[in-house]
């Protein structure tokens, strides 16, 4: 492996986050590996998208921007970053661990025969040897995985986990062909229910409910105005997700997302094993619960005993005027 | 209409779950071994397209896991699929995503089918890449995050949950749909359905059977675990009680303050 391939997932050609931390990362490693890191960006908005990639460290910028292209899933990009790992040669490819990065990242690696490594919250090179680190069975063990037998080897990072820095690479524009096929999978309609809102799995910032939260209405007032403030995303536990209150979008845990946001804030939330393997690698839990006993005192390295009703507003009024 | 539904076994959820440092492979012996609790929506929704295709539609379960797991198998059986293939053999121990995918495809493609049903991850290796590389592998179109399944002659439509809302996707059979945990409640196996079960026939797949071209297994893996650790304790940190809502408040600011994440 040589090169390093970015995948930008975009919203008409505003990159996710994570996309940004992939391609700062793309060129720390093609450096390690004596290669060059690229981004590819495909989709309506690709060139706007492109605009701000050159304010990222990569050195080739490969943009198909066709809005027909929103009209099929996936498949668009997987051909255009199969064309461009083709051309670039042995190359390590960076996706999301996001849905759609998955599933672009999966179906390129069966395309390349190459060995896939999800979820990684680092990758180290160790002369030409590629391995990734990644929390596995709920984050009890890290394992690493070291790239063996393929050429071409496919990364799903976890967002959140890698710095994203603005500092301008060579930053080349290369137009992908478009391919001029038609695909298999029609999108008929896009559905935005909740405004475009920052992900649990992106945010840095997560303000979580549990079933202390008692119905649906505080999720939409007092944690999103808290989260708001705090420039974060709105997270829940599974009690809260199956009682009706919040999309299972939010949900945070075993059966819903593993997320490593920089602050977990859990309210009414007691902290079971199932849930806790989903945000056990925060850098800093507060959790707010009326009662003490809880488990989630165990691993949280502040716990406030009181009631979420009367601390989240003033907790948010106080972020509100410290950060005035 | 043939559907499969592939389901993986998995160590019980509850159960300690923990990877031989000697071998770098998880210890399946002394925990439970149950379905993947994903696929069981899988299940549920192949067995509610029978139940509304009716006459013609039948439901596979298959799964790659050693011949121990039948039993489990059994179980998906007794929640009302007609019958199931296990891909088991020595020379898949130790295949990583690729290998998986890869031999699956081969496995399902000799079954025959016009819908594959897949759960959207496991819950022990928590990929969920697998979907992706299988309908890649099977050159079908891949239908992912499915919350709405609905199948009409040779379409198949659904919903596809995204971070913000959904998308309506369509694509015609043969195809692969994964669903997620919000297109339906699984049942539970009635008596009649555990009693007829163990009538049913679950076909043992070997290796040799499939003609495989390239090398699974351990020795064919395209990754290789290569350390293991054991993550920082999380040790406990402070309980303080707040007597009132701005109390709380200032303890909470002031930890941030001190955290520099304020
Ligand atoms: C296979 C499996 C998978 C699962 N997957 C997940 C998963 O992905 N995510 C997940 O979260 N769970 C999951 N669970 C469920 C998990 O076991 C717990 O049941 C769940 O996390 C409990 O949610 P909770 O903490 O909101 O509710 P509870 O445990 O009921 O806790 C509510 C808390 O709110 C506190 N409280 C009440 N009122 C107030 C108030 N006014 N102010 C402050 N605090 C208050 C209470 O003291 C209590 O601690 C799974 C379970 C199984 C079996
Ligand atoms: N060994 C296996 N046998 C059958 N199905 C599997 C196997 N591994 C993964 N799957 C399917 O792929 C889905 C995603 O699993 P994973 O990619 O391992 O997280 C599961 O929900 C199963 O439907």
């Amino acid at each position: 492996m040589h090169d390093v391939i970015a995948f930008i997932e975009h919203t008409a050609g505003q990159p996710r986050r994570v996309s940004l931390e992939a391609a700062t990362k793309a060129k720390e490693l093609a450096s390690k590996l004596g290669g060059k890191a690229h981004a590819v960006i495909v989709g309506g908005g690709a060139s706007a998208a492109a605009e701000i990639l050159k304010g990222y460290p990569v050195d080739q910028i490969h943009v198909l921007d066709d809005a027909a292209l929103d009209g099929f899933l996936i498949d668009p990009s997987v051909d255009a970053l199969e064309s461009v790992a083709k051309a670039a040669g042995p190359a390590l490819v960076l996706v999301p661990n996001t849905m759609t990065g998955r599933d672009v990242g999966s179906r390129l690696a069966a395309r390349l025969d190459a060995g896939m490594n999800a979820d990684a919250t680092d990758i180290v090179v160790n002369g030409t040897n590629v391995a990734c680190v990644s929390p596995k069975l709920g984050g009890l063990t890290i394992t690493t995985c070291a790239f063996k037998n393929s050429e071409y080897g496919v990364v799903a990072i976890r967002p959140n986990v890698f710095t994203a820095q603005a500092q301008a690479g060579a930053g080349e524009i290369v137009a992908i062909a478009p391919s001029g096929k038609s695909y298999a999978i029609v999108v008929e309609e896009t559905v935005n229910e909740a405004a475009a809102e920052l992900g649990v799995e992106e945010a840095s910032v997560v303000v979580s409910g549990g079933r202390g939260l008692g119905g649906p209405e505080p999720f939409k007032t007092i944690l999103k105005d808290l989260a708001d403030e705090l420039g974060g995303a709105v997270g829940a536990s599974r009690a809260a997700v199956d009682a009706g209150w919040i999309s299972h979008g939010h949900q945070v845990g075993q059966t819903g997302k593993t997320i490593s946001p920089n602050l977990y804030i859990a309210v009414g939330i007691s902290g079971a094993i199932q849930h806790k393997v989903g945000m056990r690698t925060a850098s800093t839990i507060v959790a707010i619960n009326k009662d003490g006993g809880v488990p989630i005192a165990d691993f949280a390295d502040l716990l406030v005993v009181g009631d979420a009703f009367a601390i989240v507003p003033e907790l948010t009024r106080a972020v509100r005027s410290a950060k005035a | 209409m043939k559907i499969v539904v592939t389901v993986k076994l998995v160590p019980d959820t509850s159960a300690d779950k923990r990877i031989d440092p000697a071998t770098k492979r998880l210890v399946r012996g002394g925990v439970e071994t149950v379905l993947n609790p994903f696929d069981e929506y899988a299940i549920e929704a192949a067995l509610q397209l029978k139940e509304k295709l009716g006459e013609g539609t039948t439901v596979t379960i298959f799964t790659m896991a050693p011949e121990t797991g039948k039993e489990v198998v059994r179980k998906a059986l007794a929640m009302g699929a007609d019958d199931a293939v296990m891909l088991s053999d020595a020379g898949l121990a130790g295949s990583d995503i690729w290998g998986t995918s890869y031999a699956m495809a081969a496995a399902l493609k000799k079954i025959g089918f016009d819908l594959v049903i897949t759960g959207t991850q496991s819950t022990d290796a928590i990929t969920g890449d697998v979907p992706g590389m299988l309908a890649e592998y099977l050159g079908v179109p891949g239908l992912t995050y499915l919350r709405k399944l609905e199948v009409d002659g040779d379409k198949v439509r659904g919903q596809r949950e995204t971070e913000t809302g959904f998308q309506t996707v369509s694509a015609a059979t043969p195809a692969l749909v994964s669903v997620t945990k919000s297109i339906n409640e699984p049942r539970y196996p009635s008596l009649k359905g555990i009693m007829g079960a163990k009538k049913k026939t679950i076909v043992m797949m070997t290796l040799a059977e499939l003609g495989l071209t390239k090398a699974v297994g351990s020795d064919g893996a395209k990754t290789e675990l290569t350390d293991l650790a054991t993550p920082p304790v999380r040790g406990k940190g402070q309980v303080v009680t707040a007597a009132d809502g701005t109390e709380g408040a200032r303890i909470i600011v002031d930890f941030l303050k001190e955290k520099k994440l304020l």
